[in-house]
């Protein structure tokens, strides 16, 4: 289960609102204790994919490791990453699942119309051929 | 020693340390101890032919090491190897 504290969660929303009608992208930073991670900083990171934004996004990796320097420095933990999906819904999409990581939580926020509507979390594995969906609390 | 940092998920199989002190003169050699060290971690890391995962990027200190030697590239005991996931997504 992830849950989403209130902080974390309003820089999620605004990042994806404000890129809107592109897709947003981020890191989330927090703690895990057994099955529970707790998102405390949500950090919003620039969208790195160079053709049309609306559809697509890209992290860039130096900025996955500064995410993760700046956790290590709070002595908390990279356990997630964000992304938005622009008048769409929350889902996890080929394109996302072909392009995933199993090492970390995928939020996805369904944006429409500039507004924030729903949000699902999903777990890829490492062939990246499934995405199960995880727990979210927010 | 150079440090290899481990990303949080992976900590589970390295007695759940943040970072890794191993020797090697290049930064495949550092990798090979380490997985050799934590069998576990391997299968995160290769695929079934013994290659790196297509998400797996590493960094020795700032610098993608497919820029540099790749797993050849030499390996000073001052430095610091990230493994860094590639990520991106769409509709």
């Amino acid at each position: 289960m992830i849950q989403i504290e209130p902080e974390a969660w309003q820089v999620m929303v605004s990042h994806a609102k404000s890129t809107y009608p592109n897709e947003c992208c981020g890191a989330m930073i927090g703690t895990v204790d057994g099955d529970v991670k707790t998102v405390k900083i949500g950090l919003a990171i620039e969208n790195a994919f160079t053709g049309v934004q609306h559809e697509r996004y890209e992290l860039r990796p130096e900025d996955l490791m500064k995410a993760d320097k700046e956790a290590r420095a709070r002595g908390m933990d990279l356990i997630g990453i964000f992304h938005s999906h622009p008048d769409c819904d929350a889902y996890f999409s080929e394109t996302d699942l072909k392009n995933s990581c199993p090492w970390y939580s995928f939020v996805v926020l369904s944006i429409y119309k500039g507004e924030f509507h729903h949000a699902n979390s999903f777990l890829p594995n490492a062939e990246q051929t499934e995405a199960p969906k995880e727990e979210l609390k927010y | 020693m150079a440090k290899i940092l481990i990303p949080t998920p992976l900590r589970q199989y390295v007695d759940k340390k943040d970072s890794v002190d191993v020797t090697g003169a290049t930064v495949g050699e550092a990798l090979n101890a380490l997985t050799t060290a934590h069998p576990d971690l391997k299968k995160n890391l290769y695929n079934d032919e013994g290659k790196l995962r297509s998400f797996v990027n590493i960094y020795l200190n700032d610098e993608d090491i497919r820029y540099m030697k790749k797993e050849s590239t030499p390996l000073a005991d001052s430095d610091t190897i990230s493994i860094v996931p590639s990520i991106a997504g769409g509709l």
